[in-house]
């Protein structure tokens, strides 16, 4: 039994504190201090030591007959921030990158839901993210996920045609019913293209069980999970998480570095097991195809998208967001679209989402708010500093301290703008 | 005093504090309350509990009196407790309960100028009534009651919880301790087996400024009041206005001013807003003043006193509600406004805002930010949708069956094992 490895990396640009005040008086809109502080702490706890050992067991096994591999989906937004607050952590990642055992995989720039709002944006955002990967770390990525492994068959027929070979998605129950997600599939109206599900269970054991005290598998040794998998049955065991599983999500002392560690020996006792990248993956043949039709995604019991439109302020924020592109587009100014951009990234939207508030849950535990409100009112408030550049850079400048003083504060930017 | 009856004779406070745990006792099996109070007029009626007036406790015999003095001494002499009794201003304490929506019509009457003394004749009946009745713990709520609490725990020996609403240290900012108020409380606190404190808030004063031992004391929040289920209140000014609300006491410790300064910052980004404030005090004046010089009088509607049927008016009319407490025990108006679909915006420095999660909150200092989020709610129609239906379901959800079901757990832990079987409670329920 095979063994799919991919990491999700990403690190969004968290919003300052923007108030109504601030709107017409400054565009700093993003976090600087806060976003060093979170890269730089991440990167120690987990991307530095990790990178270190994905780095020392890809060269354990080197010039053996079964070697070590894994893939990485970076996003633009984490890379750029690698850049400015830790070029290590990027240099540790290029390191990796040489070794050859290292897939590198395309998706939005931004970690962006831009694929729902536009597909030309959604373009542009992928050519971007595949330009930066090339500059990065030479390789052409020949596999897609989209953010947060959203997915239908449209999507897949979409990236069949962008000339990808495979795409990555939720092993989500209600799709697969009977199915395992152990096996290569195809998607319905994109023949071509493989699909690569996760396999959620084992997944989850590592990523979300693993320090569980409570959970009746506590602790999860090597051996023990290594004896799972080899009792699957397919293609590959598939497991996709995010890379912040290791020393963030679980520290270190829960034992998840060494665990890591021991479990390429525990998993070549098994003399079938070998690791794939994605890439290698898809050249299984299919054993079915899936029909897709609502759309999936690997977040929160749903599986669905409402962690990001589940409610009437995500909903009104993107609507209101994705009306400004043609305006931020045509006005082709470099600061306000990158401005613009990184306003798309999910975790914005993540941020609102009241579905389990009450709870104090997981949603909790990634938000930088007090509250999904507070993110809201902080993002309507930067939406209401663009419409105002927009307008500024649309009509006559002189017009500027007119247009600021008579600027109304709106939860509808676009109809302030065109109307 | 006011208000140291159940509903409808009062709104707000510890009394409907008293009322609404006693009525989910009520609804349970396993235990009898018999509901003590310093004063009731004659037409009280409330099924759900045996209501005795200790007023109504004829004293049958010289020998209690003589334990009068001799209770009193335990604690301090009459002539210490007369003199200190005459600094106290009477005026001072009816301004501090002056929301309360007392209506001509109610027979109500006030205890005058011997507070304190009354508390202690009112001790003094209690132990009277205690022959009488069998229980088997003691509940008492805020100061008034405590000497009373004591001498039946003294006498009895049952076990004594203690309910703080409020210490002296919330009602004048901390400014103006009254010592003997203090004394009685920290009294309360130290002799009782357990210490109830309506918030975290109250827990921290309890332990910070009355010594209490951390581990006795139990954090119970109140919980919602029951509202008509009334359609929306119609009114002309809502046709052309936004309306934002406050509506509780105009003293120090509510924190109007800083409403009043946040009102001027939202004038500067809408034209269309008009403030309600809505209740008296002692800064009532001064707030007035500050509107005038502040130039935003055409946008200020000074309400003064409110009955129970204004204040639902003014919730249902409301677009936002903004308790900006500067020290707020707990504060049970904001799930009032909630439960009538207005959003709220509550001072962090509030004991409502520990167990709310679907409203805005603010420091009370930060009338940047309080600004901030009324023009974010007035203005962002998602955001006043989601407050005003998460925010309803939410006050909803607090009924007091919950709190309730935390005091019941409280008793059990007190009491000896053998009669944990129809408990019968004596509740001691007065307003300070």
């Amino acid at each position: 039994m095979n063994v799919c490895f991919y990491f999700q990396v990403h690190q969004p640009y968290r919003m300052a504190r923007y108030r109504i005040f601030d709107v017409g008086h400054n565009s700093n809109y993003f976090d600087e201090h806060k976003n060093r502080e979170i890269l730089t702490k991440v990167a120690k706890k987990c991307y530095l030591p990790a990178n270190k050992l994905m780095l020392e067991l890809i060269n354990k096994y080197k010039n053996k007959d079964r070697q070590f591999k894994i893939s990485y989906s970076i996003t633009g937004t984490a890379l750029e921030q690698f850049k400015k607050y830790s070029p290590e952590t990027l240099h540790s990642f290029q390191k990796l990158a040489s070794t050859g055992n290292v897939e590198f995989l395309s998706e939005t720039y931004y970690h962006s839901l831009s694929y729902l709002y536009s597909k030309q944006e959604f373009k542009e955002q992928v050519k971007m993210h595949n330009d930066l990967i090339k500059e990065l770390f030479n390789q052409e990525p020949k596999v897609f996920r989209n953010t947060e492994l959203i997915f239908n068959n449209e999507l897949a027929n979409m990236i069949q045609n962008m000339g990808y070979k495979a795409i990555l998605a939720e092993g989500a129950d209600h799709v697969l019913e009977w199915r395992s997600p152990n096996y290569v599939y195809t998607a319905k109206t994109a023949e071509k293209i493989k699909l690569l599900l996760k396999n959620y269970k084992l997944s989850d054991d590592i990523a979300f069980r693993f320090g569980q005290k409570t959970w009746k598998e506590y602790p999860l040794t090597a051996e023990k999970f290594a004896h799972w998998i080899h009792n699957n049955h397919g293609h590959s065991v598939n497991l996709f998480m995010d890379y912040e599983t290791f020393g963030e999500h679980q520290w270190e002392d829960t034992g998840i570095f060494k665990f890591l560690s021991h479990l390429p020996d525990q998993l070549f006792k098994n003399p079938h097991t070998n690791f794939l990248t994605p890439s290698e993956l898809a050249d299984f043949e299919p054993v079915g195809e899936l029909d897709i039709h609502n759309f999936m995604s690997w977040a929160d019991i749903e599986r669905d998208l409402s962690a990001w439109k589940g409610n009437s302020m995500q909903n009104s924020a993107l609507n209101e967001l994705y009306l400004l592109e043609k305006n931020v587009k045509e006005i082709n100014d470099k600061k306000l679209l990158e401005d613009w951009r990184k306003l798309t990234t999910s975790d914005h939207f993540y941020y609102m989402c009241t579905k389990y508030f009450n709870d104090g849950d997981v949603h909790k535990y990634f938000n930088p708010y007090d509250t999904p409100y507070e993110s809201y009112i902080n993002f309507m408030n930067i939406m209401n500093d663009i419409i105002l550049r927009i307008k500024i850079m649309m009509q006559d400048k002189n017009m500027m301290y007119e247009l600021k003083r008579k600027h109304q504060i709106t939860d509808k930017p676009e109809l302030i703008i065109n109307n | 005093m006011l208000g140291w009856e159940f509903p409808p004779f009062f709104a707000g406070g510890v009394g409907m504090v008293c009322y609404e745990l006693t009525k989910a006792f009520s609804k349970r099996n396993d235990i009898e309350v018999t509901y003590v109070m310093p004063y009731g007029p004659k037409d009280l009626h409330s099924e759900h509990v045996r209501l005795i007036a200790a007023d109504n406790i004829i004293p049958n015999s010289k020998i209690r009196i003589k334990k009068i003095s001799s209770m009193l001494n335990a604690y301090m002499s009459p002539e210490e407790y007369m003199q200190q009794l005459r600094q106290l201003e009477i005026k001072q304490l009816s301004v501090k309960e002056g929301e309360s929506t007392i209506g001509k019509d109610n027979t109500f009457k006030l205890y005058g100028a011997n507070l304190l003394q009354e508390v202690y004749r009112f001790a003094e009946k209690v132990k009277l009534l205690a022959m009488e009745e069998e229980f088997d713990i003691i509940h008492a709520h805020d100061w008034t009651t405590f000497p009373a609490a004591i001498a039946l725990k003294e006498l009895t020996g049952k076990p004594l919880v203690v309910h703080i609403h409020i210490t002296e240290f919330n009602k004048s900012g901390g400014a103006g301790v009254n010592q003997q108020i203090y004394d009685i409380e920290r009294m309360g606190m130290h002799k009782a087996d357990a210490v109830i404190a309506i918030s975290n808030l109250i827990k921290n004063i309890c332990i910070e400024k009355y010594g209490v031992n951390p581990e006795k004391i139990f954090v119970i929040h109140n919980a919602n009041i029951e509202m008509n289920e009334g359609l929306e209140h119609h009114s002309d000014i809502k046709k052309f206005n936004k309306i934002v609300l406050f509506a509780g006491r105009v003293t120090l410790q509510k924190g109007p001013d800083y409403f009043v300064e946040a009102a001027k910052k939202v004038c500067d980004y809408r034209d269309d807003v008009k403030f309600i404030m809505a209740g008296s005090g002692d800064m009532l004046n001064r707030m007035i003043d500050r509107v005038a010089q502040l130039g935003i009088s055409d946008k200020f509607i000074f309400h003064g006193f409110y009955t129970r049927e204004d204040a639902e008016k003014f919730f249902s009319m409301a677009d936002v509600f903004v308790m900006p407490s500067v020290s707020e025990p707990f504060g049970v108006v904001p799930l009032e406004a909630m439960m009538k679909h207005t959003p709220t915006i509550v001072s962090k420095q509030s004991g409502v805002s520990e167990v709310l999660n679907h409203t805005l909150k603010v420091d009370f200092w930060d009338t940047d930010e309080m600004a901030n989020k009324i023009i974010a709610l007035l203005n962002y129609n998602p955001l006043h949708a989601e407050l005003m239906n998460n925010g309803y379901k939410e006050a909803k959800s607090l009924t007091w069956d919950v709190p309730a079901q935390k005091c019941i757990e409280l008793y059990y832990r007190l009491m000896p094992l053998t009669i944990k079987v129809n408990q019968h409670i004596t509740i001691g329920g007065i307003r300070q």
